[in-house]
């Protein structure tokens, strides 16, 4: 008995001793920030964290340059597409879509992105396993990256905070209130920023297989051209339209005053960008015939010529590239049937229309605008025409469509597909008997519900890539293709422009625009606008020569996200997008209803529209940042 | 084999009450229950029992000093362990007892009493009180107090409350005991827990708000506690202020749940038996629009917007449809009656065994349940995809007197579910009904001349449509998931009395282990969906195709999924040892003290990351002095020193004093004049801390350092040409902040107890409270920062407040006639003191300081708009999508800028959390019959209709019968009507949170009703039992509420598995 009370007493001493040992339980290697620069391995995939901000813009959600203008249109169920609700008149303050500021809606988070950079840029020193040109290397790729994230901002908002370092943490709520900073600074901070990653760059990289879409010296040297002829357009270069947007502190956010040494080192910087892209082999695309397209006429070979430029994956024309999927995409543009098989069973929708505006955009064969064709009957262009033999490889030859479609440059018929069109490609590469669009109500490709066909009676067919095919039941077999962020007849194309502006018309600025134009099948502009054009000298002025850029440039980069931009950079967009987007009447069964002009949508575009609003909750949190005017 | 059974039974059944019972008999008795119990129903029952032949008897009665008969004493012949139990009415019989034997009769509360046996054949033994055990005791922290010593608040639950015909324990919770507010938010078998707080929600953000669940001492979770069963409850305690809970500092802030099941008693084996049978059908369902009504309003909803769009149903289609020749080509689908029976049979066994010796005493203790759902099962698949939810519970308590002053308990429990249904669970098909077409598809089409090789069923699923169609009963009955969860708890307890150290001296340690298991396998099918792809109207002819010819399977394929909480895997290991001491000096100085020490680790094989799998751990000491003065003064001290392992070295321990006192002022002299009438008036009072460690999300521990993802596929990028390759980022999850620490509670009780004329019990109590430290996410860090996780810290400040009060009344009339009666009710509010949000200089209503948690926020919805002129005329709302135009919702500018946006959203309404629950019951008793009631309301609080989820023609959603009568339409202008402007597409105007969808969630139910019938004297003997009652019951009988669409205790769920009407049949046999 006294044993057991002795046991008893001992035991209760001894578990009534705590052990403060008993709850560390977090074991010493658990992974921190630290971890993620202890290898080369790591340090690569935060650098990868770092490219993966570059938005989706291959995704019809998350590219507002796609929906976000005039140049697609969509039927009234796809409302809650945000980018489509932008070109809508439904951006907002207390949700902004496609929010680059704070993520969501379609936009990602930049000003994450560009913190990732800067902690990116402080850590990868201190790498221990890599070389030293490496280490300058990736971090030459990520002060692009950073510089680019500042632009995108800048190029939704305005003026916008610069985030040169991060602000730790522990900072006082003053110090992380930053201030909105004047344009003309964050545009010179960005470039710099460039410039200082170009030393570091490599021309190409070593093994494209693995690295495609990694930084290189031509994607640096040709998105810093591009950003400083932003710079210099007139949206940055002298609009007195900001004269008052100014922080609470008093700083004058726009500069009013018109620069022309804007446009001088947009000039330099697109000569530069353009010899190097050179050097590199870099050349305006043109599709290569194989075993199936081998005795497709030219005709057709211009057409798809026009569509590889976007779809031919890695093709020699594009600089820079972004392997996000484009297979959504293009299930949203191709038409859900190209045959009456196809009707009933098909997975591609075909929800996106072109408005007829943007058709009328195009060049007649003659390489001049519809409306100063001297040969091209516009006043009769909602008149209906048969098809005949010389049409076949564009229209089937005995149906009939409207005039409008008719005798229009080679990139019409590559960029649009539409009632009565041929259709080359996509599983039937007969030249002869190729696909053809039937959009009538009843027929095969018209209307059968609401949605899954073009409102407008027009198809992008550019962005598919012509050998997807719609194989099986609800199987649709999609190229991959990477989105072209920049490819080479853009920078000829802002070549040509920035060089107007300087210079006015010159030779070098022909020779740049003939380029594109000879890609095209057209004619050279003085020929063409001399032997075709109502308005013969429009291309020997500055300003005629400004507004036949302006087209060519949005004929030949249409679809591509450009036009969003370039609309509201030139400040056109008030005339541009103030217009009603028409179609076809796609609800008729018969050639004569069809082919009626009808209204879908009035669309308005106020001054407040350049830029995007900031969301309220963030103006509420820091009381130092002025929201965008109008909003 | 029922009938080997059955004498099997028979030979325990005859032989228990005259053998000396052993452990092996029982363990053996329980083996032969649980053969039995699946096919075993009660008939069988009486039939055994009535062959037990009777012998001459010994007639007793048991009553007290009042006359009052005493059911449950205990009867044994002096010096043999021979005994029975007195029944309902006192009474006892002892078969063949030998002149001069001595019977000892006890009973809890009474001095024993012994009675030497002379010629008598009918005895009347009348037993005084134990002064010293009169006092009801309530189960505290780590011990046990007397109720007229307690300083804390202290609620007791009596156990036969909790039972009403349901197999979860939670949904009986609401109503039944002050200070807890409770609400049940589904019906589904498995899924039916109901949510309970005590003292209502003082904390907010992702940590834990719900109580401290203890049973035997050993913290579990809500699911273990649904699965008791309330045979075997000996108390169920709430424990409500700082005094109560102090002692479990690291987790007590949110009150506690303290449940003792039953323990052997010295006696003669008591056999209890109960069995239930219940019909279980929906208390509503929601109504929706027949599908010709349907189709005439989707193509006002379509035309109302765009008003130049072709009608999407022709006439003709819906003349066909009406005329209904053609229901294959024309069909309209019932999808509630398709899909679900009207109503289902559950039902409930237990069977417990008490009893034991000198030496050791036993409680066994087994149970049975089974639940089934309201889904279908399609004769063509011979697999079950009904939900069936059986469950299991074994329960064996068994108490060693090892030594005279050493006692060893050993407590076994096991919990087992086996649970088979349908893959996505019944809730999601609940709210499939709605979100599918009544009219466009049928559920299966019928083998045609095409099909008639077809081995499967054809579903019907339109697959060229652009809205996509679902098809619930495919996604039903194509497959089956099961699963299975056990919990095994095993503890020992010992105490020993150290009385020889010094008198009063105890101590005693406990060691438990908790092991949950849960998997689950899926087991499905992928349905062929068919669809009409050409048809004559004139002679119904029609061809159907298979859509998805490539991906449907005709075999069933399985998976295994192992997602967060489908695959569980779990050890807890807990101890505890304490020191008590109490004594009582000169009669007048009572003194008491306890110090414990617990040690807690549990640990997860299902973790997501490398911190979550880490242990969780906690030890603490605390202790409890108290003294009181001659049944008048009383002082209480409490404290717990806990560690968790969550916080930085620096935080990791917490210290959480309290103290209480009271004063039972009807113990006084002066109070003798008025001790008739109100023989106790008693007040106390309560101060202290108590903390709070299980703070932010499971999955978000060791907040002093970082989280790091070190390959996050959301930060990936992929490089590369053909063989692209891919990258996954790195990106930080949490920052590191050593600074967080433990949520405290600082609370205050001031309680009164009244009671009046020995029948009448009041106690009400007043409680504040002020939760401090608690975690919350930095809001002033502006967005660019560019930080990739919020920062948090514990800033967050809340105050809560209320009362609960309960009465008791109890009467007993003389010619066997009793009755009883309770109310209680609560009421807490709370708000926030301290929340960390942005500075509204000019927007006030935007900040939360000073607001209910909880409470919803959204726009004033003044009308609906009269035309589209009003429309241009008013504010710009600011909501993307479509314009508005006549009928659709307005709201008000509040801050008058001219547009409703963000800054315009207000508080509205009650809180989501009702403020106010309360209970009222009755039982009345008049010989053999038992009769009783229980009411249940809850006030004081609103909930959002998510308009998402109703709104008619979206994502092919039906529309409700209730929106169908009563929308705006050119025809119908009215600018109230229930629902605005139909529209085919989701019209964000009309779906933002505004008071438009907030509803009154206000209900007063008739949560409970029984009527029982106990057997006669002569009856019983026959059967051999001791007691024998039969009874009807049912819950949810009726509901009264503002709401109409749906049972609103549902609040926001509506649309899913309804609450539960329950007709019940029952019966409890004592032997």
């Amino acid at each position: 008995m006294k044993y057991l009370k002795t046991t008893i007493i001992a035991c209760i001493i001894a578990v009534s001793v705590g052990c403060n040992k008993w709850i560390d339980v977090v074991p010493d290697n658990v992974a921190s920030l630290e971890y993620a620069f202890r290898m080369r391995s790591t340090a690569e995939r935060y650098m990868a964290g770092c490219y993966s901000y570059i938005p989706n813009f291959g995704s019809m959600y998350y590219n507002p340059g796609l929906y976000g203008a005039d140049e697609f249109w969509l039927s009234s169920d796809k409302a809650t597409w945000t980018n489509w609700n932008i070109a809508r008149g439904q951006q907002s303050v207390s949700s902004p879509l496609i929010n680059y500021w704070t993520g969501g809606s379609g936009g990602t988070d930049l000003w994450e992105a560009i913190s990732e950079c800067n902690i990116f840029l402080e850590h990868i020193g201190i790498v221990p396993d890599m070389d030293n040109y490496e280490k300058r290397q990736w971090a030459a790729e990520v002060k692009f990256l950073k510089a680019y994230y500042h632009f995108l901002l800048l190029r939704s908002y305005g003026p916008i905070p610069i985030m040169r370092e991060n602000i730790p943490i522990s900072a006082s709520g003053e110090e992380v209130r930053v201030f909105r900073r004047p344009v003309d600074e964050v545009f010179e901070y960005i470039v710099e920023l460039i410039t200082e990653a170009e030393e570091d760059l490599p021309l190409q990289l070593m093994n494209e297989n693995s690295e495609y879409g990694r930084i290189t010296l031509p994607i640096a040297l040709g998105y810093k051209a591009k950003i400083l002829t932003y710079a210099a357009s007139p949206l940055f270069n002298g609009n007195s339209t900001y004269a008052n947007f100014a922080n609470h502190d008093g700083t004058v956010l726009f500069n009013i005053e018109y620069s022309e040494e804007k446009w001088k080192q947009a000039v330099d910087a697109l000569e530069q960008a353009i010899m190097v892209a050179h050097l590199q082999g870099y050349q305006l695309y043109e599709f290569p015939l194989n075993q199936q397209t081998q005795n497709i006429p030219d005709s057709l070979h211009l057409g798809l010529t026009n569509r590889g430029t976007v779809t031919d994956q890695w093709n020699r024309e594009i600089i820079w590239g972004h392997n996000s999927s484009t297979t959504q995409l293009q299930t949203w543009i191709q038409p859900k049937a190209l045959s009456e098989e196809q009707r009933v069973y098909s997975t591609p929708n075909g929800s996106t229309g072109v408005p007829l505006k943007i058709a009328s955009l195009f060049y007649t064969e003659n390489g001049v605008p519809i409306d100063e064709d001297r040969t091209w009957d516009y006043n009769n262009r909602y008149g209906l025409k048969v098809a005949e033999f010389e049409d076949r490889y564009y229209i089937k030859q005995g149906e009939t469509t409207v005039a409008f479609n008719f005798d229009r440059e080679p990139r019409f018929y590559g960029s649009l597909g539409f009632d009565r069109g041929i259709w080359y490609g996509q599983g039937n590469f007969n030249q002869e008997e190729p696909y053809w669009l039937r959009l009538m109500i009843g027929e095969f490709g018209g209307k059968q519900q609401a949605g899954w066909h073009s409102v407008t009676g027009y198809y992008a067919k550019k962005l598919v890539h012509y050998t997807n095919s719609n194989s099986a039941n609800s199987t649709y077999n999609a190229v991959n293709y990477p989105w072209v962020i920049l490819r080479l007849g853009d920078l000829y194309l802002l070549y040509a422009e920035a060089l107007n502006e300087l210079n006015g018309p010159t030779a070098e600025v022909y020779d740049y625009l003939d380029r594109i134009r000879s890609k095209a099948g057209l004619l050279g502009v003085l020929d063409a606008w001399q032997g075709f054009s109502r308005i013969p000298d429009k291309p020997q002025t500055k300003e005629g020569l400004r507004e036949i850029i302006q087209r060519e440039r949005a004929i030949d980069m249409a679809f591509e996200g450009e036009r969003f931009w370039d609309l509201r950079r030139w400040r056109t967009a008030p005339d541009e997008l103030n217009q009603p987007i028409t179609g076809w009447d796609v609800d008729q069964n018969n050639t004569i209803g069809f082919y009626r002009e009808r209204v879908l949508f009035d669309q308005q575009f106020r001054v407040k529209d350049y830029f995007w609003p900031i969301q309220q909750q963030d103006l509420i949190v820091n009381k130092n940042l002025v929201q965008n005017p109008g909003w | 084999m029922k009938s080997k059974l059955c004498r099997l039974f028979l030979f325990f059944s005859d032989q228990i009450p005259k053998a000396r019972c052993t452990g092996i008999k029982v363990s053996c008795l329980f083996f032969s229950f649980l053969l039995l119990n699946c096919g075993f129903s009660p008939v069988l029952l009486a039939n055994v029992a009535t062959t037990a032949d009777i012998d001459q008897n010994v007639k007793g009665i048991v009553k007290d000093k009042d006359g009052k008969p005493l059911e449950g004493a205990t009867v044994t012949i002096k010096g043999t362990s021979v005994g029975t139990q007195t029944d309902r009415y006192g009474e006892f019989t002892f078969p063949n007892l030998e002149k001069g034997s001595v019977l000892v009769v006890t009973y809890t509360g009474y001095l024993a009493q012994e009675i030497k046996l002379a010629d008598q054949t009918k005895i009347e033994i009348i037993l005084q009180e134990d002064p010293a055990a009169l006092e009801e005791v309530v189960v505290v922290a780590f011990g046990q107090q007397k109720r007229t010593d307690m300083v804390g608040s202290v609620t007791q639950v009596k156990p036969e409350n909790l039972r009403i015909p349901s197999s979860n324990l939670t949904t009986a919770l609401a109503g039944q005991a002050a200070g807890i507010i409770a609400y049940q938010r589904s019906g589904e078998p498995g899924m039916d827990n109901a949510d309970f707080f005590i003292r209502g929600v003082t904390s907010f953000g992702t940590g834990k708000v719900d109580p401290l669940i203890l049973i035997d001492g050993v913290e579990v979770g809500v699911t273990e506690m649904a699965r008791l069963r309330p045979d075997d409850i000996e108390s169920f305690t709430i424990m409500k202020d700082a005094t109560s809970t102090a002692l479990y500092g690291a987790r007590g802030a949110n009150g506690v749940i303290y449940v003792t099941t039953k323990q052997g008693k010295e006696g003669p084996a008591s056999i209890s038996f109960r069995s239930e049978a219940s019909y279980s059908a929906p208390t509503r369902n929601v109504e929706l629009a027949d599908p010709i009504t349907y189709m005439n309003l989707y193509n006002d909803a379509l035309q109302s917007r765009s008003p130049l769009e072709r009608p999407y149903f022709t006439r003709e289609y819906i003349d066909a449809t009406e005329e209904g020749n053609y229901p294959i080509l024309f069909p309209q689908v019932d999808w509630r009656e398709e899909l679900f029976k009207t109503h289902t049979i559950n039902h409930r066994h237990n069977l417990n065994i008490r009893g034991g010796g000198k030496v050791a005493r036993y409680y066994v203790a087994g149970s049975y349940a089974q639940d089934n759902g309201l889904l279908k099962v399609d004769p063509v698949n011979n697999f079950n995809n009904n939900i069936d939810l059986k469950s299991y519970t074994l329960r064996a308590n068994v108490n060693v007197d090892v030594t005279k002053s050493t006692e060893l308990i050993v407590r076994l429990n096991g919990i087992f579910d086996d649970y088979n249904g349908p893959i996505e669970g019944g809730k999601s098909l609940f709210e499939k009904v709605v979100r599918s077409s009544p009219v466009e598809f049928l559920p299966t089409y019928p083998k045609d001349a095409d099909h008639e090789y077809v081995q499967h069923i054809m579903f019907g699923r339109p697959g060229d449509a652009e809205r996509s169609f679902i098809n619930p009963y495919a996604d039903m009955v194509s497959g089956y998931r099961d699963y299975t969860r056990s919990v095994m708890m095993a503890q020992m307890e010992l105490k020993q009395d150290l009385g020889f150290i010094t008198p009063g001296l105890r101590f005693r340690s406990m060691f438990n282990t908790n092991r949950t298991s849960r998997f689950e396998i899926r087991r499905s099918y992928n349905p062929f969906y068919y669809g009409i792809t050409s048809s004559d109207r004139r002679t119904g002819d029609y061809t159907l195709e298979v859509f998805n010819e490539s991906s449907g399977t005709e075999y069933l394929d399985y998976n295994v999924p192992g997602g967060d909480g489908v695959r569980v895997q779990n050890s807890i290991f807990y101890m505890e040892s304490a020191i008590d001491y109490s004594r009582v000096f000169n009669d007048k100085h009572s003194v008491s003290g306890l110090l414990v020490n617990i040690i807690r680790s549990s640990i997860d094989a299902h973790a997501t990351n490398l911190q979550v799998s880490l242990p969780s751990r906690n030890v603490g000491v605390s202790g409890r002095g108290t003294y009181s003065y001659d049944s008048r003064y009383y002082a209480e001290f409490n404290f717990g020193y806990n560690g968790s392992e969550r916080f930085h070295e620096s935080h990791r321990f917490g210290f959480f004093p309290s103290f209480g006192l009271a004063w039972s002022v009807s113990n006084e002299k002066f109070w003798e004049p008025w001790k008739e009438k109100i023989h106790n008036f008693r007040v106390r009072g309560t101060y202290g801390l108590v903390g709070n460690d299980q703070i932010g999300s499971a999955t978000d521990r060791f907040f002093y350092i970082s989280e790091v993802d070190m390959s996050s596929g959301g930060r990936s990028y992929t490089f590369g040409q053909q063989s692209r390759r891919t990258l996954s980022g790195i990106n930080v999850r949490r920052y590191a902040n050593p600074g967080i620490t433990w949520e405290t509670a600082y609370k205050k009780n001031l309680a009164v107890e009244l009671g009046l004329f020995n029948k009448v019990e009041i106690q009400a109590d007043f409680f504040s409270e002020i939760r401090k430290n608690i975690l919350m996410n930095r809001a002033d860090i502006p967005t660019t920062m560019g930080l990739t996780a919020d920062v948090s810290a514990n800033v967050g400040e809340v105050s809560g407040q209320g009362m609960d009060m309960s009465v008791d009344f109890s009467h007993s009339f003389n010619n066997q006639m009793w009755l009883q009666a309770r109310g209680n009710f609560t009421y807490a509010t709370n708000k926030y003191r301290v929340y960390e949000e942005p500075t509204y200089d000019k927007e006030w209503w935007k900040s939360r300081i000073g607001q209910p948690l909880n409470q919803p926020r959204g726009y004033l919805a003044e009308r609906l708009f009269i035309d589209d002129d009003e429309v241009q005329n008013s504010p710009f709302q600011d909501f993307t999508g479509q314009p508005n135009i006549a009928g659709d919702i307005k709201y008000k500018d509040n801050n008058n800028a001219g547009s409703i946006n963000s800054l315009d959203e207000v508080p509205i309404g009650f809180p989501t959390v009702p403020q106010i629950i309360y209970g009222v019951g009755f039982s009345f008793g008049w010989k053999a019959l038992d009769l009783s009631a229980f009411f249940q309301g809850s006030a004081y609080s609103s909930f959002f209709v998510d308009p998402v989820a109703v709104q008619p023609f979206v994502d092919g959603k039906q529309i409700l019968q209730a929106f169908a009568d009563d929308h705006f339409s050119l025809n119908n202008p009215d600018v109230y009507a229930l629902w605005p402007r139909l529209s085919i597409n989701n019209h964000n105007n009309n779906v933002v949170r505004s008071t438009w969808w907030l509803h009154n969630g206000d209900f007063l139910r008739l949560k409970q009703a029984e009527i029982g019938f106990s057997l006669p004297e002569n009856m019983r003997r026959r059967l051999h039992a001791k007691t024998a009652r039969f009874y009807v019951s049912g819950t949810n009988l009726f509901n009264l509420s503002h709401f109409k669409l749906w049972d609103s205790e549902m609040g926001g769920d509506g649309l899913g598995y309804p609450l539960q009407r329950v007709f019940n049949l029952g019966i409890n046999v004592t032997f």
